[in-house]
């Protein structure tokens, strides 16, 4: 099982396979309408494929290989994983390795819904008989040289007679052509060596002066040489000593000068906060190598820095005691265990938010999450709920909605309450109780465009202003019609025309929202599922 | 357009799932190779332009890998650790009482690690000791280990219409889909021929999951005929190291890659590259879309610097 142990092979394989079968045949196709599945207990995404026989065979064939048997199971199966086999294809493929015999084939009749299994026993014979690495003599074998044991006798004894004289004649010949005329010459040799035995001793002695005088000259100029060489070494090693004695000379400089950088970096860490940490693994982390003035990171370098050696080191917290001496300045000795052994988790403040793609909208459940403080929460309903570029911020003038909300049109819908007249302590319907934060969100800023301001009032004039919405930009209307947030949108469109065109009004009616920022997104509409089309 | 300088280099970035404005980033030293981590969490001004506010911030003894935000509890955090150790924090009580718990049963990196959005009890965590680990806040130990990947797993994605499915993406080039009730794996996809780095499932269908692979490319696979990709999509110029896709829009997607940028994706259209943002002057290592407002997006990288823009606009400010 994956649980347990790590060779997810035979064992579990055979577990495995009815219960993937029995799924396969409850699920034929196989997670398309997958909304009946709450009923199913089998999992969603299974391989309906049946069980491909020649992806089978090229796994056989790669498992009967000697070198392949020698290596883990786990290669094994990853390799033929990485190749595209199903798991059922590869848990075949192990059953039929280690047991080729055709008789012994009762696995052949599990495959639910394949058939054909008579014609997987053929094949599998077949298969077998070529390879001569089989361990075991296939069944098949042992027939086939019977067979062929009833046609020895008259047969193979011509065959055998007739080579038999075939290789005497050739033997004959041979040795007649080639071993004779050898034999021939030998002794010619030996004869011709014994007399010519007494003239070689006469030629040695004047070639051994010779080679004396040729072997002391010799000598002569390798020791010539060896002095020179020596003397070469003697002028180099003197060259290198100076060069040396300048290196320290600058390398002492050097020292002196990093010291220097290092006392004034520790004054300025004492005014400082612990990000200085960081300044110094830059600059004095490397106290004993003054080669590195600037550490080298692999930066530019781009090896497939995910790949295990970068880490292959033990935890760092264990390396903490044998650690080179300059790591310190890197980590701090830290405890990041829980202080606390078994403190208990709070209570969540807001309830989960749905998601987009879960459809529809949240209906009462979320809240806003109270953790702004009121000024900001107060203007939640007032989104536009339109795309923009984030220019619009400055439109709205007393509203402080943060300028990344304005995307969320949903929102409108949810919590709008009341027209907002700007005060910060708006009664919000699913709000829970304010909690007390720390930080408290700056003021909103006062009315930068006033013609901007202008032209968001004139819009409100043209619907029924049920809400006496004085001042404000159009929130996220009074209804929670798609038309009105559709309108809202194409307002908005027009205030963020506006506003960048620098009060320019534009008389432009509506049009169609969301078609002329960039990347075309479209604005999602929240009554209707959330289909998009882009 | 806002922007925060983290102390350490980032890894990972996350919206909040109960608040629009609130995000978590991930960081380890030196990147991430040796030293401390710390997690951070950030509040987005209600200025466009501007500096992100830190709330809160924990230090731990190893760099952090990966985070995941509690789906059951607003201010939950679960953070992935190079030490092998799962830990958990409460952005509401301070850093000296915190962590609340520290899971250490991995024994490499533990390098993904996502809650889950349906059941909203429970998170996986994926690790360089080829194991994916199922956990729940209430228990002090792992309730189940998958172990069948041959090397690391880089990273888990729950499905988010079926609870109990989720896959795994590993340095193997295959991923996997797991469902918690089987005991093994229920499909391998060998999606790329280098490592896969990253999966992600599609939020409108549910058969749809992206891989980001070391090959450069990301691609699009549905499960149900996962033989061919849906989509290929090439256009970094390195490792893909992250993809995303969108909440709010069946096609769009995003990735961050090693070649510094972070690119939005259509993959239903012929051209496919909808976006490229090179605001990054190291890799890009983190991306994420906000769930509660459409458009935003962030990313973080090895420069030390995280990105809360609108997609659609210059993430370094007009």
């Amino acid at each position: 099982m994956a649980t347990e142990s790590s060779s997810p092979a035979n064992p579990p394989a055979a577990g495995g396979t009815p219960q993937n079968s029995a799924a396969e045949a409850v699920q034929p196709a196989n997670g398309d309408k997958q909304d009946a599945a709450p009923q199913n207990p089998k999992s969603v995404f299974v391989n309906s494929e049946p069980i491909r026989e020649d992806q089978v065979q090229n796994a056989i064939k790669f498992l009967s290989h000697p070198k392949v048997r020698d290596s883990p199971i786990f290669h094994r199966r990853n390799f033929l994983e990485k190749k595209g086999l199903t798991k059922e294809e590869i848990d075949e493929a192990f059953r039929r390795v280690p047991d080729p015999s055709p008789s012994a084939q009762p696995t052949a009749t599990n495959q639910a819904g394949q058939g054909v299994t008579t014609s997987t026993i053929q094949p599998a014979a077949d298969a077998q008989t070529p390879l001569p690495m089989t361990t075991v003599p296939s069944g098949g074998s042992p027939s086939m040289v019977a067979l062929a044991r009833s046609r020895f006798h008259w047969y193979h004894a011509v065959v055998a007679v007739g080579l038999l004289t075939a290789s005497g004649v050739g033997t004959a010949i041979w040795v007649k052509k080639s071993m004779i005329p050898r034999l021939k010459s030998w002794i010619r040799w030996v004869v011709l060596e014994e007399k010519h035995g007494d003239g070689d001793i006469t030629n040695i002695k004047p070639s051994l002066a010779e080679e004396a005088a040729a072997a002391a000259k010799s000598a002569a100029a390798a020791a010539t040489d060896v002095a020179k060489a020596s003397q070469e070494m003697m002028i180099s090693r003197r060259e290198e000593k100076v060069n040396m004695e300048k290196f320290m000379e600058l390398l002492q400089m050097q020292v002196t000068e990093i010291r220097s950088m290092g006392n004034a970096i520790q004054q300025l860490e004492g005014r400082s906060d612990k990000i200085e940490r960081t300044h110094r693994v830059e600059h004095g982390g490397y106290n004993g190598s003054i080669a590195n003035l600037k550490p080298t990171y692999p930066m530019g370098n781009k090896p497939e820095i995910d790949s295990r050696s970068a880490r292959s080191s033990s935890p760092p917290t264990s390396a903490d005691q044998s650690a080179p001496p300059y790591l310190n300045s890197y980590m701090e000795d830290m405890n990041d265990q829980p202080p606390y052994a078994s403190q208990q988790i709070s209570n969540p403040r807001s309830a989960p938010r749905s998601k987009p793609w879960d459809g529809g909208y949240q209906a009462t459940t979320t809240s806003r999450g109270g953790g702004f403080g009121s000024s900001l929460n107060g203007d939640r309903g007032s989104d536009f709920g339109a795309q923009n570029n984030g220019v619009s911020y400055q439109v709205d003038a007393q509203n402080t909605v943060p300028w990344w909300q304005k995307k969320n049109p949903r929102i409108t819908e949810l919590d709008y309450v009341e027209p907002k007249p700007g005060s910060n302590t708006v009664a919000q319907t699913n709000e829970q109780p304010p909690i007390q934060r720390t930080w408290v969100p700056p003021q909103p800023p006062p009315v930068v465009m006033p013609e901007a301001a202008e032209a968001i009032r004139r819009p409100k004039s043209k619907k029924e202003a049920a809400e006496p919405v004085t001042n404000q930009e159009t929130s996220g209307g009074g209804s929670s019609s798609t038309a009105a947030v559709a309108e809202v949108t194409d307002e908005l469109q027009r205030i963020t025309k506006i506003s960048e065109s620098g009060g320019e009004v534009e008389e432009t009616t509506a049009h169609s929202g969301g078609q002329e920022t960039n990347g075309g997104l479209k604005l999602s509409e929240i009554e209707e599922e959330p289909v998009q089309s882009y | 357009m806002n922007v925060a300088k983290t102390p350490f280099n980032g890894y990972s970035v996350k919206f909040s799932p109960f608040y629009e404005d609130r995000l978590a980033v991930a960081t380890a030293q030196n990147f991430g190779i040796i030293g401390n981590g710390r997690v951070h969490v950030f509040s987005l001004p209600p200025t466009p332009t501007g500096a992100l506010t830190e709330i809160v911030a924990f230090d731990t003894a190893d760099g952090v890998y990966d985070l995941a935000w509690s789906e059951s509890h607003d201010s939950l955090l679960i953070a992935a650790v190079a030490d092998g150790s799962v830990k958990l924090f409460d952005t509401n009580l301070p850093p000296p009482q915190n962590p609340l718990r520290s899971f250490q049963e991995h024994t490499r990196e533990v390098h993904g690690v996502d809650y889950n959005p349906t059941r909203r009890d429970s998170f996986v965590t994926a690790s360089w000791d080829d194991t994916v680990k199922l956990w729940s806040l209430d228990r002090p130990a792992s309730i189940r280990t998958f172990k069948e990947h041959a090397y690391c797993v880089y990273s888990v994605a729950w499905n988010p219409r079926h609870a109990d499915v989720f896959a795994s993406a590993s340095g193997d080039c295959t991923v996997r889909v797991w469902d918690v009730r089987e005991p093994g794996s229920t499909m391998i996809i060998p999606g790329h021929e280098a490592e896969i780095l990253y999966c992600d499932w599609n939020k409108y269908d549910e058969g749809l999951i992206a891989t980001s692979s070391v090959d450069k490319s990301v691609r699009v696979w549905d499960v149900r005929n996962y033989r061919v990709p849906v989509a290929s999509l090439n256009g970094h110029g390195f490792a893909v190291r992250k993809v995303k896709f969108s909440p709010h829009h069946r096609n769009l997607m995003m990735s961050c890659s090693y070649d510094m940028t972070v690119c939005m994706w259509d993959f239903m259209v012929e051209d496919s590259l909808v976006g490229r943002y090179d605001h990054h002057s190291e890799f890009a290592i983190g991306v994420d879309f906000n769930v509660l407002v459409e458009g935003l997006v962030a990313s973080t990288g090895w420069d030390q610097m995280v990105f809360v823009w609108q997609h659609g606009t210059e993430p370094r400010g007009p």
